[in-house]
Formats: structure tokens, sequence, C-alpha cells
């Protein structure tokens, strides 16, 4: 166990290493963060609301907030993966769906929180309409942030399935492309799922990618209420279960065929 | 039974070919990289394994340190089954691929060795007076602190041979460990690996194409080409049947002496010297000194046998790798 925590210092560390390229993130957030919400006020201008605009605003920022959770693949893996040097992991008295999972928690969740916490701050001050509102009640903010661990974990288990597919490939982009198109759809990254047509949000809503921020941010904005909380922290629980077990039995396999090329 | 035994090892790839023309799918090519290969090795042996490029050595020590599942024939080390019995026989061995790398590229080399500590359980005293021996001998001291992208070629050999022997493994793998090394940095290293062996009785199995490593280091080599074993015995049994030929070089004091030499002796001018090629068995060597004496006055004269890697040059060839 304490390999794994060991393992997850380390990368945590090395998230915290690269601080051009929080800054660099932040900026970019922010930015897509202002665009969005212009767009949406645009669009919304003198029209009718499905929902209050505060919660479309909060649910922009709190969406590029945890964008390093959603879409950043470790580099440091992949590479591992491509060039061979994963053989060394190979031959370590560990688990490597494990070893790797905590590595691409810890990088998801350092890395969004370095981010998150000062654009938070920021969206905070904005002036109403544009920004971030306060939680719709304590226990909104309390399920919400659970809601947002399960996410955390979720994604890493799609993450490592990503991996997984690499094991096989090599090459991360194809696959990740792919998926990644699936993600920013799904996840209401581009466009808030509680922006669909009713009818849609009934199937979205259930598919894996909406667990990883929908659940919270609706839990945050009170868009969903408590009492709807365990239905919905239920099916975070039982995909983030899904998809690790999937992970777990498709990297057995890998792990079974698995050539390293070259010398 | 011996600490490593194998017997009938098979291994098999597929390859995929280019798609020809007009077909729909690439056609598959299997290739077998390991056939009917057996060997046993004993505690505290120290193996070269040495072959052509593309013979199987790296898919061998891959199956032995349980990365890759063999298609056929029995492995035993220790007596676990590398591949079946992965996290207990991976405890025991350590392994150095000289192409890749274990530790972390940004941080200093020290924190990637605590993290071995804790991936191998290491007990705190005991990693910390392990550590200080490694350092020592493998002088590593001032670059502990150092991030590993730092390093130059030879450094980050040494420090990734350190990371390897943290957890005392009683089994060393070592895959072309001095690639790219400089002669210094060579050196120090087969030093280490002697002692190491020396000391703790490690069994060491290196695969190189530096000839000269073997000769330092192994008693022992085997040689692999075509995924099949084609020798297993002493470097010098290997050596004595392809050792055939020696070169004279010799310079006379006048300009114009020529020594008369017989057919299976060619002469050939190399500016001021004279280079003679020859077999011992068929010319014995005071004959050919006695004739070169007989010519003229002799300034210099050396007589070489021929360079290591012409010799397994020539092995392959006649082996027909």
């Amino acid at each position: 166990m304490k390999a794994y925590l060991s393992a997850f210092r380390m990368r945590r560390r090395l998230e915290v290493q690269y601080r051009g390229a929080v800054l660099g993130g932040i900026i970019c957030q922010m930015f897509f963060g202002l665009v969005l919400i212009a767009v949406y006020k645009a669009l919304y201008a003198g029209k009718p609301q499905s929902m209050p605009f505060s919660h479309i605003a909060s649910y922009v920022w709190l969406q590029q907030a945890f964008f390093r959770m959603l879409l950043a693949s470790d580099p440091d893996l992949l590479d591992k993966i491509r060039t061979g040097s994963i053989a060394y992991d190979l031959c370590r008295p560990l688990n490597l769906y494990g070893f790797y999972y905590v590595r691409i928690v810890a990088q998801k969740l350092t890395g969004s929180l370095m981010r998150g916490v000062p654009m938070l701050v920021f969206a905070l001050i904005l002036p109403e309409g544009w920004g971030l509102s306060m939680p719709a009640s304590p226990a909104g903010l309390c399920l919400g942030l659970a809601g947002l661990m399960l996410g955390l974990l979720c994604v890493s288990a799609l993450e490592n399935i990503t991996m997984g597919f690499t094991m096989r490939t090599l090459d991360s982009r194809g696959m990740q492309g792919l998926l990644n198109l699936l993600m920013m759809t799904f996840s209401g990254n581009i466009l808030p799922l509680t922006l669909f047509p009713d009818s849609w949000q009934h199937v979205i809503t259930l598919l894996p990618y909406a667990q990883l921020l929908d659940t919270p941010i609706r839990l945050y904005t009170g868009e969903a209420l408590p009492a709807e909380a365990p239905r919905m922290l239920l099916i975070q629980l039982c995909w983030t279960l899904l998809l690790t077990a999937l992970g777990i039995l498709f990297w057995q396999r890998n792990q079974r065929r698995i050539e390293i090329q070259g010398g | 039974m011996s600490y490593i035994h194998v017997k009938d090892l098979e291994k098999r790839f597929i390859v995929r070919e280019k798609r020809k023309k007009g077909a729909f799918f690439r056609e598959k090519k299997m290739i077998n990289a390991l056939q009917d290969v057996s060997f046993d090795i004993e505690h505290g042996e120290l193996l070269g394994y040495i072959g052509p490029n593309g013979a199987g050595k790296s898919t061998t020590v891959k199956i032995l340190s349980g990365i890759l599942t063999p298609d056929g024939g029995e492995v035993t080390v220790g007596g676990l089954v590398p591949w079946k019995e992965r996290k207990e026989h991976v405890r025991r061995i350590g392994v150095v691929f000289g192409q890749r790398t274990q530790l972390w590229w940004d941080v200093p080399v020290r924190d990637s060795y605590d993290l071995l500590k804790d991936i191998y359980r290491i007990p705190g005293e005991e990693y910390t007076a392990r550590l200080k021996e490694l350092t020592e001998a493998l002088q590593l001291d001032e670059l502990l602190r150092t991030p590993l992208r730092q390093l130059s070629l030879g450094q980050r050999m040494r420090a990734e041979l350190c990371g390897s022997l943290l957890h005392r493994p009683e089994l060393l793998f070592l895959d072309e460990p001095t690639i790219g090394l400089d002669a210094v940095s060579k050196l120090a290293l087969r030093d280490f690996l002697k002692w190491e062996n020396s000391r703790y009785g490690t069994t060491i199995l290196l695969t190189t194409h530096d000839m000269e490593d073997i000769v330092a280091l192994c008693s022992r080599v085997m040689v692999l080409g075509h995924g099949r074993k084609l020798f297993d015995g002493t470097l010098h049994d290997l050596l004595g049947r392809y050792d055939t030929v020696r070169t004279v070089t010799v310079r006379y004091e006048e300009a114009d002496a020529w020594p008369e030499l017989p057919d299976n002796a060619p002469a050939v001018c190399d500016g001021e010297n004279l280079v003679i090629t020859y077999s011992p068995a068929e010319y014995p060597t005071a004959e050919m000194i006695a004739r070169l004496q007989g010519a003229g006055t002799i300034r210099e004269l050396t007589v070489q046998p021929r360079n290591i890697d012409r010799l397994v040059a020539d092995m392959y060839r006649e082996m027909d790798l």
C-alpha cells in the first residue's frame, strides 16, 4: 500500500513543478469561460430560460476549473508505453493497473486543484451573471464535493482504459481523439448537459461521462436537490466500479499478450 | 535442480507485413524469436549472452524476468515460474535495460530511489546502508540530489544500476549495460559488477555486443543466433576455434628489403610497413620470424592476434547468422 501512496506523492510533486503550465492553463480556461458565458448571454438575451442564468455561469466556471481532470493524459505514462520503459514497471512486485491508477489520480487531482482554486476565487468575485454563484446549500456543497471525488475516481478509471488501448496500439492519439470527443460532448464541457433537450438528458445523464463533472455541478448549483443525491451518487459509484473492473480485466489481458519491442 | 533452469524455450511473434497491392488485409507472418533454447545456470555465475542483433537475447531476458509469456518450454528461476508467480519472482531479481530508464526524469535521483524503497518494502536501516554502499561503489554521492535529466549517459547508467540493486536482488539481468558509455565508465561499471558478484554471490546474466565486457567479466558465454542456442561454454573455447590468424607488421631499416614468404602468407605494403597475415597452424611463428630477420635489419616488429570483434563476426558468418 505504501508503494502506491509513494507513487501518488511523487506524481503530485512532479505536477507541482510545472508552474508555467499551470499559469498557461489558467489563462486559457479563463478565456474559454468568459467566451462561453458571453455566448450564452447573447443567446439567452430576452428569451425564456429553462434554468436561471446564474446556474449556467456557475456550470461553465466549474467545468473550466476542473478541465484538467477531464482532458489530460499523463505524458510520462504514454511515453513509457511507447518507448517500452513500461518493461521496468512490469518487473515490479506491484499491481500495474493500481500503480498507474494512483499516478493518474495524483496528476488529475493536483493539476485541477492548482488550476481550479485560483480560477474559482476569480470567478467568485466576477459581477453578478458573469461569475460563480455560492452553492445552493451547505448540503449541496458537501454532496457536490463527494460527487467530485467519485467523478475523479471515475475519470481516472476511464483514463486507465485509454492507457490499456495505448498498450495495444502504442500510440494514444487515435483512440484518445475518439474518446475525447465523446468526453467533451457528454461531460457537459462544450454545452452544459442541463441545456440538452429533456428527453436526451434522461439518457445522457446515465452515461459515464456525465458522472465526472455534471453530477457534482448539479448538486452544487442546486439544479439537483439533495434528495436526488443518493440516486445520483449511486450511479456514479456503479460506473466507477464497473469501469475499474473493466480496466483491470483489460490490463490483465494486455499483460499476458504484451510484447516489448526493440532491444 | 540448478538455480535457473530453462528447457526447450519457445517464443513466437506475429509480424504483419506490408499490405500487398489489391489485398484488403495485411498478411501475418510468424517469427520464431526463440526455438528449443535450453540451459542451466547455477548460483553466483556470471554469464555472458551474445549474438547478433535480433537473435533473441532480450526476449530471453524478458521471459526470465517475467515480462513475457513464452509459447512453449519450461522455465524456473529459484523454483518459481517467472510469468506465473510474477510478484514473488520479481521481488528477488534486478533488471537493467540499457536503453530504457526506470528513474523519474524530472525529479532528483534520490527520490526515485525512495520510491523503489517503498515498492520493494526495504526496511529503513537496511536501505540507508545499502544506498551508502552502492553510491560509494558507483561514485554517485554528488549526483543523488540532481534530477535525472541533467545526468550524462554514463552517470545515468550508474544511477540505473544502483536503482536495480537497492533491494539486494539475488539475480541481476543486464541488457546491454555498457551501450554508449565512455572507456572510464565502462571500466568502472565492470569493476563494480565483479565486486557485487564476488561480495554477495549475485548471479548475473549479461547481454552485450561489447566483447570486452565478456572478456572482462564472464567465465561462461552463450551464443544465440536466429533464436537458437549455438554455443555454451568458456570464452576461451569459443574463440579457440576462430582465433587462427595472426598479423605481423614489420618495418626494415633498408627501404627495399622484401622477405621470401610462402604463398599462404601474403605480404602487403602499407607505407613503410609490411603487413603479413598468416596462420600459425600452417606456418610456425618461429619460422616466420627467422625468414623476416633474414631479409634485412628489422627496426620494428609486432605480432597481433585478430581483433576480437572480427573473430565474433567470423563466427557469426560461419554459423550463418
